[in-house]
């Protein structure tokens, strides 16, 4: 029953956590402008991500090393540092990002400005990373990021007409007032925001964490192939009720505050009491994890101890690297710039990045000496190559479409 | 020109062969609690200096230390940091060797953690709840 | 004995026409996107973003007058629809027209914008009232004259 229940929750907040800022805008922006013709692109990115979060959760289980360590490791301290660099900025921004979706989904709810917000966020953020335990804070922010799913039973309430929606999905094409560079572009975007590589530090270093051996390894594959693709249903129940709503009204999205108005319409304001809960539950959890997530890339490429199980004096460099980059991210964000528009480039960003991680994972999922007789098998040998071309082209394609479409405008 | 005279052939070692560069370089090294300490960046050996000619039945040299410390610059770049950089593991208080290097010894008193001491006696531990147990 | 992994030498030439490669490249790519920036293309996006902002306002002004939507979240959403009008203005203001035709039409984008900003005070005004004074329905109107002035000055723009 203990066991029933255990995996219960954890599908339950595999599904609250799949969603962060990056879904929760490109997803309503490619609703709003291209209807439901890119839902294909989320589910690639939900696989990918599956295999993926699986590959690196088996790695830590199997050698204790979570993805950091190993790319240090397998790369050297040139290579290495290259890939630390672009990963943790990358990551920073995503950060920024999420801090400034706090703020933002606060404001929705206070009308106090969102500027005001930030810094009670950030403070926020680092209280919950120096004070509470690891699995409470997962499990919190993951139950509480389900409410989402209003967006979903809001898409019911709003009776669209299911057969011109699964025409659009179906018969993907380019609408006819953009351009297929942007539809790339935006297909880009969608790829990088499922499979942000934030997804895969943290589901590593959170198997160290928790500790986990080979056999939480069964659990956490259920957790991971149910959960994701539930949480996926919820992505593109965010990009329908934008198509539904928005795309006829001609808003396109630029603004949280336009992405919650088809929640509003489909289920009154029951639902948008939902929905701003879910919002700050979502970015709130996205933030503790890309924040501890800047923390462990950095402890684990220069070897410094880390951990939330450890006390915060005994992982010191950890502690004090995340409270500088909640610094970071408040000073950036403190200069006005559109937290939306950050978050826009971070999923474009993390599309671009994606290889630096993905690579070595799946190198070292392969080497007996770290997995033992855990190696990849030949099917998810196979799809793994197949992900690897398709990121790698993803990676490859999306500066110049960025500035050939100029940012998707 | 210089004649070289052909290696003696490896002796038999009981026991596994290490490749410092596969099996220890960049490694994680973790204290006798589990506490990850530093990487290693380089080892230190009993070689003789140089330009001495080695006779014949030398034993081979031996690995007598771990070298870590703030030589990442270096490393990547080229160069040589000044010795004085460099933090010594002494080898005889390494444990084991396998995905990472096990000491037998606490990390706190190694000279390698002294950044870490200071970060964590100078701010951490000065933040109330710096030493709460989250378990 | 230090272990080089990856000694690098110096660029080769192989490594420089590379670069020299992807750097120009990326100036084409610039070039494409530079060539589509002229007037009438900036006074087309601004204009389109604008109507998308003076939509979303209509939306939730509309939501809020039929109770699904909060004060706070209403005055949110007509914020940001103020703050998206102000960067397109920001865009046209930024045009430096060379002919009379030019000019003329950069002016008369310009009233148009500031009619919707009016329009989209007057629907933040009757938000917070509570005397009913302006009302909702004021706002509306007020909006829906912007939007069908904006829609009026795309088709133009567009024609061009």
């Amino acid at each position: 029953m203990k066991r029933v229940l255990g995996v219960a929750l954890g599908i339950l907040t595999a599904i609250g956590g799949f969603v962060d800022i990056g879904d929760l805008v490109t997803n309503a922006v490619v609703g709003s402008r291209f209807g439901l013709s890119l839902v294909w692109v989320v589910g690639v990115g939900v696989l990918g991500i599956c295999l993926f979060a699986n590959m690196s959760g088996r790695v830590a289980a199997a050698s204790g090393r979570a993805t950091f360590e190993v790319i240090r490791e397998r790369l050297g301290p040139r290579a290495g540092l290259v890939n630390l660099s672009g990963s943790f900025l990358i990551n920073l921004m995503t950060v920024t990002a999420e801090i400034g979706g706090i703020a933002l989904a606060l404001q929705l709810a206070s009308s106090v400005h969102y500027l005001m917000w930030i810094p009670v966020a950030a403070v926020a953020v680092w209280l919950v990373i120096w004070r509470v335990k690891f699995s409470i804070m997962e499990n919190v922010t993951g139950l509480l990021g389900l409410t989402l799913i209003v967006f979903a039973v809001a898409l019911f309430l709003l009776k669209p007409d299911w057969g011109a929606l699964a025409g659009q999905a179906l018969a993907a094409a380019v609408p006819a007032e953009e351009t297929a560079s942007s539809y790339w572009y935006y297909a880009i975007a969608l790829f990088g925001a499922a499979m942000t590589p934030y997804e895969v530090f943290f589901f590593s270093s959170g198997a160290v964490e928790e500790g986990w051996s080979i056999k939480d390894l069964i659990q956490s594959r259920i957790d991971v192939l149910v959960g994701f693709p539930l949480g996926g249903l919820l992505s593109v129940a965010i990009a329908g009720c934008a198509a539904v709503v928005l795309l006829p009204a001609g808003i396109a999205v630029t603004s949280l505050s336009q992405i919650i108005l088809p929640v509003a319409e489909g289920a009154g304001k029951v639902g948008l009491a939902f929905v701003l809960v879910g919002l700050v539950a979502a970015t709130f959890g996205a933030a503790l994890e890309t924040t501890l997530s800047s923390g462990y890339t950095l402890a684990q490429f220069f070897g410094w101890s880390w951990g939330k199980f450890r006390r915060p004096a005994q992982a010191a460099r950890f502690h004090l690297a995340m409270i500088i980059c909640l610094l970071i991210g408040m000073a950036v964000l403190a200069t006005g710039v559109d937290p939306v528009l950050i978050t826009e480039y971070s999923v474009v960003f993390s599309a671009i990045a994606l290889p630096l991680t993905y690579l070595p994972i799946l190198i070292v999922a392969n080497d007996p000496q770290y997995m033992g007789e855990h190696v990849n098998g030949r099917p998810v040998n196979v799809l793994g190559m197949v992900y690897l071309v398709i990121i790698l082209v993803a990676s490859l394609a999306a500066i110049p479409l960025m500035i050939v479409t100029g940012a998707g405008s | 020109m210089k004649t070289y005279r052909p290696l003696a052939p490896v002796p038999p070692i009981a026991g596994r062969i290490l490749d410092a560069q596969l099996h220890l370089l960049d490694r994680q090294v973790l204290d006798n609690d589990g506490v990850p300490v530093t990487t290693v960046d380089d080892v230190e050996l009993s070689a003789p200096e140089e330009e001495t000619v080695i006779a014949p039945g030398t034993p081979a040299p031996i690995i007598t230390a771990l070298l870590t410390g703030p030589v990442l610059g270096t490393r990547i770049f080229g160069g040589r940091p000044p010795s004085s950089r460099l933090v010594r593991i002494p080898w005889k208080d390494v444990a084991d060797v396998g995905v990472v290097v096990r000491l037998g010894v606490s990390g706190e008193n190694l000279e390698s953690g002294w950044v870490e001491r200071w970060i964590r006696d100078k701010i951490i531990a000065r933040i109330p709840g710096g030493r709460h147990d989250p378990r | 004995m230090e272990v080089p992994i990856w000694w690098g030498n110096a660029p080769s030439a192989h490594r420089r026409s590379l670069l020299v490669l992807s750097v120009a490249f990326l100036a084409f790519l610039t070039g494409c996107t530079g060539q589509s920036g002229g007037t009438w293309h900036v006074l087309s996006t601004a204009v389109g973003d604008s109507a998308s902002a003076i939509a979303a306002a209509r939306l939730a002004l509309g939501l809020d007058s039929a109770g699904k939507l909060t004060t706070a979240a209403t005055s949110t959403a007509l914020d940001d629809a103020l703050r998206e009008l102000q960067a397109s203005r920001d865009t046209v203001l930024r045009l430096t027209p060379s002919t009379p035709e030019d000019r003329a039409v950069r002016q008369e984008t310009l009233t148009v914008l500031d009619t919707c900003a009016a329009g989209l005070t007057t629907a933040r005004d009757a938000v917070f009232s509570g005397n009913g004074s302006p009302s909702l329905a004021d706002g509306d109107r007020a909006l829906k004259s912007g939007a069908d002035s904006l829609s009026q000055l795309k088709t133009k723009v567009d024609s061009k």
